[in-house]
């Protein structure tokens, strides 16, 4: 089955196949076909919809555990961390970071520091799993003095409850964050390198009618500008193997939100870091670019089967490119490309950014380097 | 939410992505003019690939495009393709060609003869260029060659049997295979974009090979349908023919075909990196006309966008690509409502017959246009001296019927940047139109 | 059953010869069928191909006719229900009303309930609110309105599984394509006729003890090659038009005396706006026209104005055989409804029957009149049980039906049974049901044929991708082998474009567009 049918269906009032098939949970929703559709027919809408439709015990328990963790506690984290563990967590680390290296003796991770530049959203894997994930943001933010801060209420970025259609869930997720933000009174909101947490906050601000205070921005459009400013001197010699890097491009951060320009920003960006010589794109990218399989919650929602055979496309792509590294500023497309690699026997890597900026800064720490392969262990230490 | 209107500032604006406006992409490039171009996904996905000259009219065929195009200017002197030099055609067709060639999509140079290119059905059309793929069909077929043609289970029309069953009283050496295609042997349906994209990795082009290889002995000739990569189809049609040791063709199939999205995606792939800033896949909602050129407005998912230039180009198309509506009593221009010439009312838009060979009076109506492209008003002026309009949206043609589409596109894209060139790079003719303000209607 | 003649003519013989597969032929068939007769159905075209496949497919409760032709009116009570019984696989009992809108003829509105009674037939009255809460659709306007039994049947479908049960009961088959050119006639009787394969041009000679004219309007130019010239009919086109999705969950009527655009009958996914009557003088090749397309649509819209944005895929034209009572003037619309069965007596031929008139909600009682002169003349007793022995579907008669083919295709579940019409949701495995069980089908099966039988060519492409992914698929199964597959093609979507180009506008142009750059540019079906 696919989109073509889903949308007939519709059309045809099969409302009873509509409502019960297990389909709508191997879209992704990632509008690649609407995107391409000549009438402009958006299937995700109705995807959405369709999935509201299910009573709670059907869908998938992956996602519907996760949305109703988020609504227990005013962190709004999927991983039941509250504020206070997550004061706790970013405070364990900023000590461990200022021990590590004394460049960062002065380092400071603000939380709920008022009329801040940037707000900032953390998506729950790094503190919860990954604490040392979340230094070399900080890092960034340190080297080029940004003003941000956290918010100690609704820190969490990611929102599942969007995944399971649950419009009242995903608007109360959306509240409680743009509360805690709207209070500190920051310009500009900006995420970690997450696609579906950019999207969800904005979008559901829109979708929902609320108020919020500030801009919405993308931290891969902030990477950019800051290069180009000077203010990240980042280069690629360090990349004296000459390592091939392609780039997924988030469906939800540049279809689905920022379009060709923040795509042209993560290309401006990837090149810099690893030589233009270096770098190549799948094809098809940017705003055309296929979803990796893992977005929409299918990477939480079981079914590996499915979801595999959905990425195999990906799998194809990056073959193609012969690449050992891919580059994606988005936790769900970071955790199912590496999972096809593995699946379908590839032999790449997959980073963040913020790792590489960081490697080409010579501040990429010790133990920020567990997505790297053996090859850069060393590089920059 | 605070929200930023984006502005984007350029020299020309091309409103639409199809081939008249791709093509008018290309000659901006080359003239050095800085670009923005705005489009959703046009009829080019429904291409078959071919390029067409000029091949019929009437119900009459000419393998001498331009022995049809002296007819053509009996009975339409109109027809944009009457309106330009033989010469500027056939420079704008070869540049064209050229430029495609360059960006990795190959194309025959455009000859003084029309081609036999083969369609799926088996029937055959006479078209002036071809991708690279395609071409060795023309020696297959005008030489009776020994050829295999195969096809794929799940791929939907496409059938090996119906293109050998309607060729074969004019080719008798013709025969075809079925396979599984590798890697999707589930037996779902096929598409083949999704087939064209695999075989982009060379692992899977092997496997391909290796499955053909034992049917092929004897044969001087393979076809296959368009399925033969979309970013290096050259090289990984010269690869298969390596592996299988035989000629290979493609031929077209259904759409979104793999021919169209070649040439879609070689633009969104090479513009970027030239001076044209390419949004695809979106519609400008809005065009202003102004003094000093025009502002065009559109949104995307993040928010509005506006476009100032010094000069417009419209390649809006027709109907399926927006760039005419049809009420239920008249036709008009999407944008500006510029005024469109068509039949008295909806009775004559079609003739009764489906194949009439005369074509539907619909597909005549369009876009006036001066000598310079530029759009005409009610009165006959033209609304702007920086508005131009190229492509299918011109009045007086039937690119489907009488096999002219690219060159309607191509020829006109080329003579109104040149126009575009003449106005903005000259600063001696850059002076402000005396149209004022017009509106296209709010939405 | 076959055998040759020395002229190398094909002879079939069979107890009963039934000419026109429209719901009357085939109801005659499985009539004759339930008393054990067999026979031969033959027809011009297919089945259904005239005013029994071009009509609202609406099953009248009898409120139309109930105030000029009581008679009628009763008879389409009485079959309404024996049908709702009988036929409920073809028949949505959706219900209907009556409505009269500002501007209406008062007088007229207000007797409706005794004209009603009258007949019989149940007529509730409905508050404008009340009718406004049935059908939402509905123009605020009203100023009356009343709820009757009304329901919809599903003309192709009753055909087939007419003749389905008659091959069933009996070893009665049906010949499509095959056109009467002569009778030979002699002693009294119809010998045997002469007729000839509209494809392949070949002639085949029919011989049966009893010979039924069924052929709708064009049952007086049968009757006249058997040399009656007591069979006069008025030709009367009617045109409808059909919308991309359903405008109201039951029949609207308007509470009028007849015009152009009163109907509005529902049809599963799509509704039917109708209907024009216009005396024309030859019943052959009739299409729809962008006036009468205009005329139906601006009446349409006084009842239920979103009409007005609708979106529009297709209109058709049938031909309403309309019996010529002598001394009678032109107009269709006065004629009447009733049917007519000519035993020909007095034309001397013994074996021979027409019978025409009459309407699709009447075609049982028409078929039992007949089976019961067929009977007695050949001397069987045994009486008519249409009334009582239901029709049976079938495997390979459901897919007429709107969704049937989605349904049944999501059921299974198979990845390998791929959509061949996008639109209608028809996948292989009903293309080859219909092949090779249904009804009519033959070894070289047309695209037009399938489309007949099934949702095929109907969605809002109006066969603009699936007609060529049918006919690679016919190539692909066998059933094609030569050029004259592409001729099939052709034909169907020559034959598709008459019915909606006078539909032509908005988005449907785009469609249009789309589908000449397919089936021309790509396909190039006129280049050859």
């Amino acid at each position: 089955m696919g989109p073509q049918h889903f949308i007939r269906m519709a059309m045809l009032g099969m409302n009873q196949e509509l409502s019960t098939t297990p389909w709508v949970w191997t879209c992704t929703q990632c509008k690649r076909c609407l995107y391409v559709c000549p009438m402009g027919i958006d299937v995700s809408i109705l995807v959405g919809a369709a999935r509201g439709g299910w009573p709670d015990d059907k869908k998938p328990q992956g996602i519907v555990r996760s949305c109703v963790a988020q609504g227990l506690n005013s962190s709004t984290s999927a991983m039941g961390l509250t504020s206070e563990d997550f004061i706790e967590i970013t405070e364990d680390l900023l000590s461990e970071i200022k021990a590590e290296d004394p460049r960062f003796s002065e380092l400071k991770v603000p939380i709920d520091k008022k009329n801040a530049h940037f707000v900032v959203n953390q998506n729950s894997r790094e503190p919860g799993i990954e604490a040392e994930e979340m230094g070399p943001l900080w890092k960034i933010f340190d080297y080029v003095g940004a003003d941000w801060s956290y918010t100690s209420k609704g820190w969490a970025a990611e929102n599942f409850c969007m995944f399971t259609g649950n419009d009242a869930a995903w608007k109360n997720m959306v509240e409680q964050r743009v509360d805690a933000m709207n209070e500190l009174g920051a310009k500009v909101w900006i995420n970690t390198e997450c696609g579906h947490s950019l999207y969800a906050l904005w979008k559901g601000i829109e979708r929902f009618g609320l108020e919020a205070n500030f801009q919405p921005g993308n931290l891969i459009s902030y990477y950019a500008q800051w290069i180009r400013e000077g203010k990240l001197p980042v280069n690629s010699d360090w990349n004296s193997m000459a390592l091939k890097f392609t780039l997924q491009d988030p469906c939800q951060l540049v279809r689905k939100s920022s379009g060709d320009p923040a795509a042209d920003d993560l290309r401006f960006v990837a090149e810099k870091l690893v030589g233009a010589e270096n770098f190549i794109d799948m094809q098809p990218c940017r705003s055309a670019n296929y979803c990796c399989g893992g977005g929409g919650g299918f990477l939480q929602a079981g079914m590996k089967e499915k979801r595999r055979a959905y990425g195999r496309r990906k799998f194809d792509q990056i073959a193609a490119t012969r690449a050992s590294y891919v580059l994606t500023p988005c936790h769900n497309c970071h955790s199912q490309i590496e999972d096809i690699g593995d699946h379908f026997g590839g032999s790449y890597h997959v980073v963040h950014f913020w790792t590489l900026i960081c490697l080409s800064l010579g501040i990429l720490g010790r133990e920020e380097r567990r997505y790297l392969g053996p090859e850069l262990e060393k590089i920059g230490l | 939410m605070i929200r930023e209107t984006r502005k984007i500032k350029s020299q020309l604006a091309i409103i639409g992505t199809g081939l008249a406006g791709l093509a008018a992409g290309i000659f901006a490039t080359e003239q050095g003019i800085k670009t923005t171009q705005v489009g959703h996904t046009g009829s080019v996905t429904y291409t078959t690939g071919y390029l067409d000259l000029f091949g019929s009219l009437s119900g009459q065929q000419y393998s001498d495009p331009w022995q049809g195009v002296d007819e053509l200017k009996k009975e339409y002197p109109n027809h944009p393709l009457c309106q330009i030099d033989r010469e500027e055609i056939n420079v704008a067709m070869s540049l064209f060609v050229e430029k495609l060639t360059e960006m990795g999509v190959g194309y025959l140079k455009p000859g003084s003869k029309n081609l036999d290119a083969l369609l799926p059905s088996g029937v055959c059309k006479p078209t002036i260029s071809m991708p690279l793929t395609m071409a060795a069909g023309i020696r297959a077929k005008k030489t009776n060659a020994s050829t295999l043609i195969i096809d794929f289970i799940g791929l939907q029309g496409f059938s090996g049997v119906e293109f050998v069953a309607n060729l074969k009283p004019s080719w008798p050496e013709l025969s075809n295979k079925r396979l599984q295609f590798p890697g999707m042997e589930s037996g779902q349906q096929l598409f083949p974009e999704v087939m064209a994209r695999s075989l982009e990795v060379p692992e899977n082009r092997r496997k391909l090979a290796e499955l053909i290889k034992p049917l092929i002995n004897g044969f001087e000739y393979l076809g296959l349908p368009a399925i033969l990569g979309i970013h290096l189809p050259d090289e990984v049609h010269r690869e298969m023919e390596g592996l299988l040791g035989i000629k290979v063709f493609e031929i077209p199939t259904m759409p979104p075909s793999v021919a169209g999205i070649r040439l879609r995606e070689i633009f969104e792939q090479r513009f970027p990196a030239q001076l044209i800033t390419l949004i695809p896949q979106h519609k400008v909602e809005k065009l202003e006309l102004t003094d000093g050129g025009a502002r065009l407005f559109f949104k995307d998912p993040f928010g509005d966008v506006e476009i100032e230039s010094q000069a417009v180009i419209l390649a809006t198309g027709r109907f399926l690509s927006g760039g005419l509506a049809a009420g239920q009593q008249s036709i008009r221009e999407s944008l500006l409502n510029i005024p469109v010439s068509q039949p008295k009312g909806r009775d004559d838009w079609y003739s009764e017959k489906y194949f009439a060979p005369e074509g539907h009076g619909i597909n005549r109506a369009g876009v006036e246009v001066d000598d310079n492209f530029r759009p005409l008003d009610e009165d006959g002026r033209p609304l702007s001296n920086r508005l131009f309009a190229i492509g299918t949206v011109l009045a007086n043609q039937d690119w489907v019927r009488q096999r002219c589409g690219a060159a309607i596109s191509i020829s006109t894209a080329y003579q109104a940047v040149k126009r575009v060139a003449g106005l903005i790079l000259d600063s001696t003719i850059d002076s402000p139109g005396k149209s004022g303000k017009i509106s296209s209607p709010a939405r | 059953m076959k055998t040759n003649s020395p002229a190398g003519t094909k002879t079939l013989t069979t107890k009963v010869l039934i000419i026109g597969g429209g719901v009357t032929g085939t109801g005659v068939m499985r009539d004759l069928a339930l008393r054990n007769i067999s026979s031969i159905l033959i027809d011009q075209h297919d089945l259904n191909s005239g005013a029994s496949g071009s009509n609202h497919g609406l099953l009248h409760s009898g409120g139309r006719y109930a105030a000029k032709d009581r008679d009628t009116a009763i008879e389409c009570r009485v079959e309404g229900e024996i049908l709702k019984r009988v036929a409920s696989n073809c028949i949505d009992p959706c219900g209907g009303m009556f409505v009269a809108v500002d501007g209406d003829d008062l007088d007229f509105a207000s007797q409706f309930p005794d004209h009603c009674q009258a007949a019989g037939i149940s007529c509730t009255p409905l508050s404008p609110s009340q009718a406004m809460e049935r059908e939402p659709s509905l123009t605020k306007k009203i100023v009356a309105a009343y709820e009757v039994a009304d329901a919809t049947i599903d003309p192709f479908r009753l055909t087939l599984e007419s003749v389905n049960h008659a091959m069933e009961l009996t070893d009665s088959f049906y010949m499509p394509h095959t056109r009467v050119e002569a009778f030979e006639i002699g002693d009294g009787e119809i010998r045997a006729a002469l007729c000839r394969d509209g494809r392949s041009g070949e002639q085949i000679r029919i011989e049966a003890e009893e010979v039924v004219n069924a052929a709708g309007a064009w049952a007086m130019r049968v009757a006249r090659l058997a040399g009656c010239n007591n069979v006069n009919l008025l030709y009367s086109k009617g045109t409808l038009i059909i919308s991309n999705s359903r405008m109201s969950s039951g029949v609207i009527n308007r509470l009028r005396p007849p015009g152009d655009g009163d109907i509005l009958v529902p049809g599963g996914t799509v509704s039917l706006l109708g209907t024009t009557s216009a005396t024309i003088e030859n019943p052959d090749r009739i299409t729809p026209t962008v006036d009468e397309v205009d005329r139906i649509l601006a009446e349409g819209t006084d009842m239920v104005p979103s009409l007005a944005d609708a979106r529009f895929i297709r209109a058709f034209a049938g031909v309403r055989p309309l019996l010529m009572a002598s001394g009678h003037g032109g107009d269709g619309r006065e004629a009447s409804r009733g049917f007519a069965l000519f035993d020909h007596k007095e034309q001397n031929l013994r074996n021979f029957a027409t019978v025409t008139g009459g309407k699709l909600t009447t075609f049982r009682l028409m078929a039992e009149r007949v089976g019961d002169l067929i009977a007695k003349r050949l001397g069987s007793s045994a009486p008519c049980k249409t009334a009582v022995v239901p029709l049976p579907s079938g495997p390979a008669i459901c897919w007429t039906e709107p969704g049937f083919s989605a349904r049944d295709w999501y059921a299974r579940q198979d990845p390998t049974d791929r959509i061949l019409c996008e639109c209608e949701m028809v996948s292989e495995s009903s293309i080859d049901s219909i092949i090779n069980e249904a009804p009519g089908s033959e070894a070289d099966m047309s695209v037009k044929a399938i489309s007949l039988r099934s949702r095929v060519g109907k969605g809002s492409c109006q066969g603009a991708f699936c007609s060529i992914r049918v006919t690679s698929y016919l190539y692909d199964k066998g059933i094609y082998s030569s050029e004259a597959g592409l001729a099939h093609l052709r034909d169907f979507v020559k034959e598709r474009f008459k019915g909606v180009r006078p539909v032509l506008w908005g988005a449907h142009v785009a469609q249009m567009e789309l589908a000449e750059a397919l089936h021309c540019d790509l396909m190039g079906l006129d280049l050859k």
